[in-house]
């Protein structure tokens, strides 16, 4: 399946509201409410039976936190990656969890690094971190003892 | 024996005894069986254990036996990061050792946090914040031979202790 004939199975099932082809690989950004219909549509039908990981990538420019959901089809060798723009001050989305188990894990890890809350989420406590650290992989982080590098 | 000055026993001919004074033999009996609690955090584990090796063996020099507990061990070599989340087990590992006891921080991390000193949220910046180090042993990670001298410098320190206050 080439990129162009996916974004079009997936324009219908979704919203999406950019997207772009990042070597190969399909980068559509959907609307947070219509994230979950859409990974189940594309598990179900579309063979995108693996996913690769769950992440997170902070934005302070744009005041986004992008959610990225890597799939991966066993049958058919493709990757697409999946994102959802939050924002920063309340960084919400549903669990994807119950779909995908790796997500588990991942968003878990995802929620401590980044602040963001996923409803509905299984185990919400910390996977790593001790719990008085806050969101440290944000690029306004500062806590603790923290030391920033000189200019 | 090492480090030892050999004016401080005394044969006495004839006899099958040896006079010395307390203070020496206990301090050489505490510098001669030193049992580690190996505290192998990150990479400098790796050069600590090639230094129990057979190459580099450090029980020629009397440190012996890497303890399986903290509680018949004498000194704890602090090897690699400590991070936030593991000093509340160093701390009490520490505590569980019976005294006299002795900490060497081993490698860059463990002396001032290393590489992590900047912009890092998890790392503890140096051991000594959390227990008392004896001996610094630097390196990123310390050769084996770097980890014995350091061990020999403990033993120096502990030949230099004196029983009275």
């Amino acid at each position: 399946m080439t990129v162009r004939e996916l974004l079009e199975k997936i324009k219908q099932k979704a919203e999406i509201e950019d997207s772009k082809e990042d070597l190969g690989v399909l980068n559509a950004y959907v609307k947070p409410s219509s994230l979950r219909s859409l990974l189940i549509y594309m598990r179900d039908s579309l063979g995108f039976d693996w996913m690769s990981f769950m992440t997170a990538l902070d934005m302070p420019q744009e005041n986004t936190i992008e959610a990225v959901y890597e799939l991966f089809s066993n049958s058919s060798k493709d990757s697409a990656r999946i994102k959802v723009k939050l924002s920063r001050q309340a960084a919400e989305v549903e669990t994807v969890s119950d779909i995908y188990r790796t997500a588990e894990w991942h968003e878990r890890e995802a929620a401590e690094m980044f602040g963001i809350t996923f409803k509905n989420h299984p185990h919400p406590e910390n996977l790593i971190l001790t719990p008085d650290i806050k969101a440290p992989l944000r690029k306004d982080f500062s806590g603790g003892d923290m030391k920033r590098m000189p200019e | 024996m090492n480090g030892v000055d050999n004016e401080l026993i005394k044969k006495i001919p004839g006899a099958p005894v040896i006079m010395t004074s307390v203070e020496w033999a206990i301090n050489a009996s505490r510098a001669n069986s030193l049992w580690t609690v190996t505290f192998g955090l990150r990479c400098c584990a790796i050069e600590m254990m090639h230094t129990g090796g057979t190459k580099t063996d450090w029980s020629r020099f009397g440190f012996e036996v890497p303890a399986a507990s903290p509680r018949r061990a004498d000194v704890m070599v602090v090897a690699g990061t400590v991070s936030k989340k593991m000093a509340p087990v160093v701390k009490r590992l520490y505590e569980q050792m019976p005294g006299p006891k002795y900490v060497m921080a081993m490698g860059a991390c463990a002396i001032s946090g290393g590489p992590f000193i900047y912009d890092s949220y998890s790392v503890v910046m140096g051991v000594d914040k959390l227990i008392p180090v004896d001996v610094y042993i630097p390196g990123c990670p310390p050769r084996p031979e770097a980890l014995i001298d350091g061990f020999i410098k403990l033993q120096k320190k502990i030949m230099a202790q004196k029983i009275r206050k």
